[in-house]
């Protein structure tokens, strides 16, 4: 299926991939540029069509929606503004950048064992208003293995629907041992805590799969064998991780 | 992303315009924000109305839709694309996320009487607004096969995924894909898009 990765790039714009096809699309997308100049434009083509759609909406949700963002702040910009090239920054590489978007994102009140986990995912994922973009950071293990899972012939799904319209989906291949994770729309942990990874054994037993880097959008492969895992769970845990699960899993997908 | 060929006066707002009403949002100013609901709106809640189908659900969606633009206007880039069609993304995104969880396709498959007609013969002063930009699209359109034409508007105005809309459109396995595909790329030449 690898092969012709390129043919989603018209699926990728108008949303008709599922999360998983999603997910792979957009790690391919970031290293290939032609696919990026392609994905642009078939975007700009398709939202043509919403001339075809246009309706007024009823006067009242105007007054909602003033309401609703006098409440809220507007978030901080993701990277400093644009003229600062002669700042000391100045050799401001698209990989530093990249860092830097990276260290903004990861850097929201978590120890340094997060940002360990956050580089060793090599892949910063910025979440532009709901359009995910992936970013390769540098070419690395973890992520290879994910795409290959990913990828992989017996990849079979499980996913499970998460309070506030959040989701887990669990990749799995068999003949690899490995499991990936892909969230997506997930809440933050809460300060001083953070999200750690489990598989489930036949006993009910569950082993720590490692710590996922923060809420939102996430590619993350399981570390352990998930060959003969029954499930796999994610709970909220100090900083830092526990040895074995202190709360109740916010999500659990089984493998079934 | 309106379409900058017919200089119609008319149009919901400049590309420029938006971006600065963009960017002033992007410092809380609230005026600014709710002069670009009012030139943007319509294009944002056709489009997940169209998608999403429910009235209510709509409703709800578009204002979620806004309240990410304002929180991310900052985060706002023109250097990737137009503002239209960045909001237009956000709008399409969280239409399809919310038409796919299990509920509210539910809603959909029994509202679709309903709502359809709802749009079709909705005939207040401020229902569909046939623009020259409609009409450019509409003949772009046409100059796609059927099949193209189908599948596209499945997927982008139906929220369906490509696998959903070969089963439904009885195409062998993997070939949705590449009939929506061929289709963007008709209609990105025909209306001559720019970035």
């Amino acid at each position: 299926m690898s092969e012709d990765i390129h043919a989603l790039s018209g699926a990728y714009a108008v949303d008709a991939l599922d999360e998983v096809e999603r997910a792979r699309f957009e790690r391919h997308l970031a290293g290939c540029s032609a696919c990026q100049t392609e994905v642009d434009s078939l975007v700009a083509a398709a939202h043509q069509l919403s001339a075809l759609t246009e309706v007024a909406p009823p006067p009242s949700l105007r007054a909602k929606v003033l309401a609703e963002i006098s409440t809220v702040r507007p978030l901080p910009p993701l990277e400093a503004p644009e003229p600062a090239e002669g700042s000391e920054q100045a050799e401001d590489s698209a990989a530093d950048e990249l860092a830097e978007r990276r260290r903004a994102r990861s850097g929201r009140g978590f120890g340094r064992g997060w940002r360990l986990v956050v580089a060793a995912a090599t892949v910063a994922v910025l979440a532009i208003g709901g359009f995910t973009v992936w970013r390769q950071v540098s070419q690395d293990p973890q992520r290879v293995m994910a795409d290959q899972v990913l990828a992989a012939s017996d990849a079979t799904r499980y996913g499970e629907r998460l309070a506030g319209g959040a989701t887990a989906t669990v990749v799995r291949s068999s003949s690899l041992h490995r499991a990936v994770l892909i969230t997506s729309g997930m809440a933050q942990p809460p300060a001083g805590k953070v999200f750690q990874l489990w598989l489930q054994d036949a006993t009910g037993h569950m082993t720590s799969a490692g710590l996922m880097p923060g809420g939102g959008d996430q590619v993350v492969v399981l570390s352990g064998d998930a060959t003969h895992s029954k499930g796999a769970g994610i709970t909220v845990e100090p900083a830092g991780g526990s040895d074995q699960p202190t709360s109740n899993p916010i999500a659990f997908v089984a493998f079934a | 992303m309106v379409p900058s060929g017919d200089d119609s006066s008319e149009g919901p707002a400049r590309p420029v315009q938006l971006e600065q009403l963009l960017r002033r949002a992007a410092t809380g100013d609230e005026t600014a924000f709710a002069e670009l609901y009012d030139a943007v709106s319509p294009r944002l809640f056709g489009l997940v109305r169209r998608v999403v189908r429910d009235p209510a659900q709509s409703e709800e969606v578009t204002q979620e839709v806004f309240l990410e633009i304002w929180r991310h206007s900052a985060r706002f880039d023109p250097s990737k694309g137009a503002a239209m069609s960045w909001m237009l993304t956000i709008a399409h995104r969280k239409a399809v996320d919310r038409v796919r969880s299990a509920e509210a396709a539910r809603n959909r498959d029994e509202g679709y009487g309903a709502s359809n007609q709802d749009v079709t013969h909705d005939s207040t002063a401020e229902a569909v607004v046939e623009r020259l930009d409609a009409e450019r699209v509409h003949r772009a359109l046409e100059t796609l096969t059927p099949v193209q034409r189908q599948a596209l508007e499945m997927a982008y105005l139906s929220g369906y995924t490509h696998t959903e809309v070969a089963s439904m459109l009885d195409l062998p396995l993997g070939t949705a894909k590449t009939r929506i595909r061929d289709g963007l790329i008709r209609l990105r030449d025909t209306l001559g898009v720019t970035l």
